[in-house]
């Protein structure tokens, strides 16, 4: 009933956009990456010298190095603490929508108020440091040190993210079966038993998307970086993407800016494949 | 098989009212208030700052939570002296279009992606939206010289163009639309409706609670859209709030109670937003989850 005319009708101006805004950007993103662009030379190639000089640049290894700190504090922290603050969402009590709405908040203010906010909360006559000292424990350097500064921005994230992480959770406990839950309270489970035996293996499908999304999330993660510290101290919170973006607008280096964005790119889609092979195995095999 | 369960259930449910029901709660209560306040207090802080007078310590041991000369001249003088209505109007018209011209396009685009048969279909669905694996970083330095190339470098059309279409907005579209028994279509062309009446009069209303719930994601992350337009726009006249607010930073490093106040009045439209639709933010939350 419907003709190919009215499929070209609907489909001229998105096809259109997504031609010049999503495919020509992804495909000319991989040539770029073999060039020496930097908007003010005509483009040279230069094969896979990017991909070399990246690989040599102590820069670039300290970003990944920051990159993958951030990732291992902020992913299983992000992936981890959803399913309890889920499970709690989950009961029944009084008030619970509140709750859940103010975990959720935060998902929705803009990095760069975020930035903001957590600023002060990292001064060193601010809040964290108050906490520290009512249980006599030392101030901590959290934006001015450069140990600290990739676990006080994982911390920033998992308070940014973890509703957003937990309405994924919620929405998977909605599919698990009120029985199986009857059935082990009867059998004498208790609440950890319970939820270890039944909730978690449940949940696996979710566990994994969380951890694709948060893992993707976190090796990604900069503007957070360049609105709270601008990649400092010492380039101690400069991750991948930080160096990609200085390098491609206040550098102007664009071929290597792609080509390190291109590595990136494979690390991520390397982690997502092991990542897989590892939480996604058919729950039926054990 | 019946006789021991309802000897034991009533038991059971005796026991659970007494002294464990109310330390399972308080249990509940005390984790709950604990994460709330986790989310809450950075908050709570940052309205603190923007209320304090000058006679009130920013920063001490122990922090000062409530004002003692309470004042809303940071409010006052923020507005003054930064163009907040004009940041808020550049804001809004972004949003507007940020908004609405996504959900126009993936509507189009998701109609004959689930219910037409063309050639190609197939694989025209498949490569848009295997480019939503695409990191956007990955495609950012391109897309910037896409748009130094169509000279629209510096103007709210360059911010808007390359978020007209959204591959993961197609996406939740086609499956709304693949929901439609057949039969609606049928009845409505023996009733003599053309394709863009099925369209427009048929299909899409019956689309809505998934057109809501793009309208509530797009509309969040065009809100808080930042690096883009810093990146775009370098007039000052034309910033939204949030890069305005990244600015002001820097104008105001030292006056801590004016970023405060400047903070507090971007998060303003979005807690309105919020409250007014909370029960539809989860939705939409969910939604997108569930099926993305």
């Amino acid at each position: 009933m419907y003709k190919t005319r009215h499929a070209v009708f609907f489909l001229i101006v998105p096809v259109l956009l997504f031609m010049v805004f999503i495919l020509l950007p992804a495909i000319s993103a991989f040539f770029l990456s073999f060039t020496s662009y930097n908007i003010f030379d005509p483009i040279e190639w230069v094969w896979f010298d990017n991909y070399k000089e990246a690989l040599q640049d102590s820069d670039f290894w300290n970003a990944l190095g920051n990159t993958v700190l951030f990732w291992v504090l902020a992913t299983p922290t992000l992936v981890i603490m959803p399913i309890f603050v889920a499970v709690l969402a989950n009961q029944k009590v009084r008030g619970i929508r509140v709750f859940r709405l103010i975990f959720y908040f935060p998902v929705l203010v803009s990095v760069v108020v975020t930035a903001i906010l957590w600023r002060w909360m990292f001064n060193l006559d601010g809040i964290l440091n108050y906490f520290l000292s009512v249980f006599n424990l030392p101030a901590v350097e959290w934006l001015t040190s450069p140990e600290m500064v990739i676990p006080s921005m994982a911390l920033v994230t998992i308070w940014s993210g973890f509703g957003y992480y937990t309405l994924f959770y919620l929405a998977g406990l909605q599919t698990v079966p009120k029985d199986l839950y009857e059935a082990a309270e009867l059998d004498g489970a208790g609440f950890f038993k319970k939820h270890l035996y039944i909730t978690i293996p449940m949940l696996r499908p979710v566990i994994f998307f969380v951890s694709v999304i948060s893992t993707m999330g976190a090796f990604k993660e900069f503007t957070l970086m360049l609105t709270m510290t601008n990649g400092g101290p010492l380039d101690a919170s400069t991750t991948v993407v930080l160096l990609v973006f200085k390098e491609a607008f206040q550098g102007l280096n664009m071929g290597y800016a792609s080509a390190v964005s291109f590595l990136l790119f494979l690390f991520i889609l390397v982690l997502t494949l092991i990542n897989e092979k590892f939480i996604d195995r058919n729950p039926s095999g054990d | 098989m019946g006789q021991p369960s309802t000897e034991v259930k009533p038991y059971l449910k005796k026991e659970k009212w007494s002294k464990r029901k109310i330390t399972r709660l308080g249990v509940i209560y005390f984790f709950l208030l604990l994460l709330a306040s986790f989310t809450i207090i950075p908050f709570l802080w940052t309205i603190s700052i923007s209320l304090k007078g000058d006679g009130d310590p920013i920063f001490s041991m122990p922090p000062q939570f409530i004002p003692e000369h309470w004042t809303l001249n940071n409010f006052i003088e923020v507005w003054n002296t930064v163009p907040i209505p004009t940041y808020l109007r550049n804001s809004v018209l972004l949003t507007i279009f940020g908004v609405s011209l996504p959900l126009i396009t993936s509507a189009l685009a998701a109609f004959p992606l689930a219910r037409m048969k063309f050639k190609g279909r197939q694989f025209l669905f498949i490569l848009i939206i295997s480019t939503m694996m695409i990191p956007s970083e990955v495609t950012m330095i391109p897309m910037y010289l896409v748009i130094n190339e169509l000279n629209l470098m510096g103007t709210f059309a360059g911010v808007i163009v390359p978020g007209a279409l959204s591959p993961f907005g197609i996406f939740l579209l086609r499956q709304a639309f693949l929901n439609i028994p057949k039969e609606i279509e049928e009845s409505a062309i023996i009733d003599g409706a053309n394709v863009w009446q099925i369209f427009w009069r048929i299909l899409l209303p019956m689309v809505k609670p998934m057109l809501g719930t793009l309208c509530i994601l797009f509309f969040i992350s065009e809100w808080n859209s930042f690096l883009w337009p810093l990146l775009i726009l370098q007039d000052e006249s034309m910033h939204p709030l949030t890069v305005g607010l990244y600015k002001l930073q820097g104008t105001f490093v030292t006056n801590t109670r004016l970023i405060a106040a400047g903070a507090m009045i971007a998060l303003i439209p979005v807690i309105a937003v919020f409250i007014a639709l909370q029960r539809s933010f989860i939705d939409a939350a969910f939604s997108s989850s569930i099926k993305g």
